[in-house]
């Protein structure tokens, strides 16, 4: 089964995420922050990303920008947990090199329908 | 499909969101001090995670107020607005209410009132928005009988970005008939070609029932990543009947409608705790230790030769040496640092202290101390009474200080510290100290004493915490809440602490206080009555002593008094008071432990001390039910259970017997 | 990583395999093959092993099929998975790529 990372600082969110990929038969990573994902990204290749755009110590959108140097990273979604005001945010994200974005607020089964998206 | 009860996130996110609150409380009131553009950026953060994960876990309510507050913060984060006073006012009130709603949240209640809905539209009026109606959504546009004709061209870059045309032409052939016709016109040769790079583009022709709509949201992500076209094939003749209705796909527009749902109210308040790894990793550590240690002991087992005694011994002490660490470590897991209670002192401060038109500054101090969890909880309604006291009654006004030769501004001290099995918390202010005069007529005035003749100082002090009593000469909406510092003592009382008091005329004054670090375990002294077994507070002890029988002497009314120290003192016979079978009667056959609570003392008769131990406290409570006089029970070496005297408990049925 | 096994090449036949997961961050390896084979005057490609594979992978194996065909190469199939076969004709490329027959599953 695919494998993810989730990466959110609110616990409660990132929780939310796992939870329900987990659920669903995925194998799922967490990291609290953009730098934190980047080390774990490292360790193990994912094969989808999903981040928050607001994080502290590094944010969703400098860590896209990373990721996408890596050649590994070439092609793998990365999807932006973003909210509705932030429209600007989706197009910066677009622009460091995400694949896409998802509305919060979403619950599990907008979450799962999306991910089947990007995954196939 | 699998369906996620999404209740189950709510404690982890009213948790984090009550500390993303008090963040960004503090972040405010740094701002306030003229603080940097990090904190701005951590204020809207906060906001903006609080968004966000009422948005999701169902709490709309709260989701609109923060919207409003997150687009005030927006425009100071990216500077279209400076951050001023009442900005940072309007964010501190949206703290205090949205704390308001978490708790609202908890009780499973209502989330919004009319206090939010006002902040809600004085926050959208700051940032310039109308709140808008519900915007009516677009009629869902017909579909195109004839098909779509879709002219899709990537820019070079999609593939990297993760957006594969593959995916997107899946999508769209799932909505209908398609047919693809790639277009290799500017693809370049083997040895030019950038692999990452796509240089295809596609004449797509989608058939069916399908909305523009519908094929927009497949290509939503990339917009900005290819030529697109959509249009409609216009069908040559007869022109296009009435097309069938077709509702608008939701694929993003649906989250612009939260669904209400209804707060669950969590029954489970058993509560958590936020452990480090580090400790779980001590714990792990220790728990390998004891396995080692079990299986060196096991050996013994099979065969034991007397010539191995000392391996035996030393892997006997070895075992006690890290039961005792893992107990340590266990007990760690509840402590919690006192920061998180000192953290709310700050806007506490600052308000009364513009209220009362005084300047203090506020020094914290040893907020790393930790404290057991429950401690902790309880901790912070006596720490506010203090903190207020000392600002309404302690610290004076700036005239009054400079006249008494001091700076304009007072300082407030909160400080924590270990000492001994304990943890102190001090709170010094360097104001003008008790008013000994003032005490000693209200006293008199009240009946707590009657003479102001010879009463020392620490005299004065104890005074305060007598119940009833107030020394506000002026009585300000602060200090008449009812609540004084006998219960102040009464609460520390109750967490097996103490509160004390010291008064530096002129120059301020000190209240101490003084808590055990757990709760969880305590050492107590084990005593026989009858049958039973008590385990006495040591904490409590005074002394204990062997009476003759004509040291006690009978009141009316039933009570008995004896002589200890120049006073005299009642007597609390255990076995009378919770009723075992066969114990001593005869006051001389037994034993009487001197202890004292709140500053009164009674004696409590036993049949004998059988040692001292700790205890690990259980909840009487939960495992049976409330018993007055008792605070819990604990498990003894041979499987027994022995009850523990709650000493303060026991004192207040005492005095309200001999009231009665 | 996949079969890219180049055995069996004699004289003129060049043998290009293709990994499990062709897809965009692996394609650089058969790039560098499909590079090279175009020397040779038979070249075999094999696609059987191809679990996931994407835009990238196919946009290459067109680039490549047309010069092929430029130069005068003889380019044959020994094998297309399942995959490869769905990914070519979802983006219309099946044709120009020239898959032999699909495989039964």
């Amino acid at each position: 089964m695919a494998k993810i990372l989730a990466v959110d600082d609110s616990a409660s969110m990132r929780g939310m995420v796992a939870f329900t990929l987990r659920s669903a038969g995925y194998e799922v990573a967490e990291a609290e922050n953009g730098q934190l994902a980047l080390d774990t990204a490292s360790s193990s290749r994912f094969d989808l990303v999903l981040a928050d755009v607001n994080m502290p110590v590094m944010d969703g959108i400098s860590m896209v920008r990373e990721l996408r140097t890596r050649a590994e990273y070439k092609g793998v979604p990365i999807l932006m947990l973003t909210t509705e005001s932030n429209t600007d945010k989706k197009m910066e994200g677009k622009a460091a090199g995400a694949t896409g974005w998802l509305v919060k607020p979403f619950d599990p089964e907008q979450l799962l329908a999306t991910v089947k998206r990007v995954l196939g | 499909m699998s369906s996620v009860n999404i209740a189950q996130f709510h404690k982890v996110f009213f948790e984090e969101s009550l500390e993303g609150l008090d963040a960004m409380e503090s972040a405010l009131l740094a701002l306030d001090e003229g603080g940097d553009a990090e904190l701005v950026h951590s204020i809207f953060r906060a906001a903006h995670s609080i968004k966000g994960g009422s948005a999701t876990f169902g709490f709309p309510d709260m989701a609109a107020l923060t919207h409003e507050a997150e687009s005030l913060l927006d425009q100071v984060r990216d500077g279209r607005r400076a951050i001023d006073k009442g900005i940072i006012e309007l964010m501190l009130r949206t703290v205090d209410c949205l704390r308001g709603m978490f708790d609202r949240a908890q009780g499973g209640q209502p989330l919004a009132n009319a206090d939010s809905d006002g902040l809600k539209l004085e926050l959208a009026a700051a940032a310039g928005n109308a709140i808008p109606a519900a915007a009516a959504k677009a009629a869902a546009k017909p579909a195109a009988s004839g098909g779509w004709s879709i002219e899709f061209r990537p820019h070079a870059g999609m593939l990297a970005g993760g957006n594969d045309p593959l995916r997107l032409l899946r999508e769209l052939a799932a909505l209908g008939q398609l047919v693809v016709e790639a277009r290799l016109d500017r693809v370049p040769t083997l040895d030019a070609l950038d692999p990452t790079e796509c240089h295809l583009a596609w004449h797509l022709e989608l058939t069916g029932a399908v909305t523009r709509e519908a094929i927009a949201a497949v290509f939503e992500w990339v917009e900005d990543e290819c030529d697109l076209s959509i249009e409609p094939i216009v069908a040559a003749a007869p022109p296009p009947a009435p097309a069938v209705e077709a509702v608008a796909a939701p694929a993003g527009a649906g989250a612009a409608a939260g669904t209400p749902r209804a707060a669950a109210a969590s029954s489970n308040d058993a509560g958590s705790v936020r452990v480090g790894i580090d400790k779980i990793d001590g714990l792990i550590d220790l728990v390998g230790e004891l396995v080692i240690t079990q299986a060196m002991l096991d050996q013994f087992r099979e065969d034991f030769d007397p010539s191995r005694l000392a391996m035996l011994q030393q892997g006997l002490a070895q075992l006690a040496r890290h039961t005792r660490s893992l107990q340590e470590s266990v007990m760690g897991i509840r402590m919690l640092p006192i920061g998180s209670v000192f953290n709310r002192f700050p806007r506490l401060v600052r308000d009364l202290s513009q209220k009362l038109g005084k300047q203090v500054k506020l020094d914290l101090v040893g907020e790393h101390t930790e404290l057991d969890k429950t401690v902790l909880e309880k901790i912070g309604d006596p720490l506010v009474h203090l903190v207020r006291n000392a600002i309404d009654h302690g610290l004076e006004t700036p005239d009054k200080r400079r006249a008494a030769g001091k700076g304009d501004v007072g300082t407030l001290r909160l400080e924590a510290f270990h000492r001994g099995g304990s943890i102190v918390v001090e709170i010094v202010d360097d104001g003008a100290g008790l008013n000994r005069d003032a005490i000693i007529n209200k006293a008199l005035q009240k009946g707590l004493i009657k003479s102001g003749e010879g009463i020392s100082d620490e005299e004065v002090g104890e005074l305060i915490f007598q119940p009833g009593f107030s020394t506000a000469a002026v009585t300000t909406d602060l200090s008449g809440r009812g609540v004084g510092m006998d219960v102040v003592r009464r609460n520390v009382s109750d967490l097996g602490g103490t509160v004390s008091i010291k008064s530096r005329p002129g120059n301020g004054t000190t209240f101490t206080i003084t808590l055990p670090l757990t709760l969880a375990i305590i050492d107590g002294l084990r005593s026989a009555v009858g049958d039973e077994c008590y385990i006495v507070p040591l904490v409590s002890i005074v002394e204990s002593v062997q009476l003759p029988p004509d040291a006690v002497r009978s009141v009316t009314g039933g009570g008995e008094l004896f002589r200890f120290r120049g006073e005299y003192l009642p007597i609390v016979r255990l076995h009378q008071q919770f009723g075992c079978a066969n114990a001593r009667q005869k006051i001389e056959d037994g034993l009487v432990i001197v202890v004292e609570s709140d500053g009164s003392q009674v004696g409590l008769f036993v049949d004998e001390l059988i040692g001292q131990q700790q205890a690990v406290v259980k909840s009487l409570e939960a495992n049976y039910r409330r018993v007055e006089g008792i605070s819990g029970a604990t498990i003894l070496a041979d499987g027994s259970v022995a009850l523990i005297i709650d000493v303060a408990g026991l004192i207040r049925l005492q005095s309200r017997r001999k009231a009665a | 990583m996949g079969s890219k096994s180049k055995g069996g090449a004699s004289k003129g036949e060049v043998r290009v395999g293709m990994p499990a997961d062709f897809r965009i961050a692996e394609v650089t390896d058969v790039h560098r093959q499909l590079g090279e084979a175009l020397d040779a005057s038979q070249i075999l490609l094999d696609g059987g092993a191809v679990d996931r594979i994407d835009t990238a992978a196919l946009q290459m194996l067109v680039v490549f099929q047309r010069e092929a065909q430029k130069r005068g190469n003889t380019v044959n199939w020994a094998g297309a998975s399942a995959p490869l076969h769905d990914a070519a004709s979802q983006l219309g490329l099946a044709q120009i790529l020239a898959l032999p027959a699909k495989q039964p599953a």
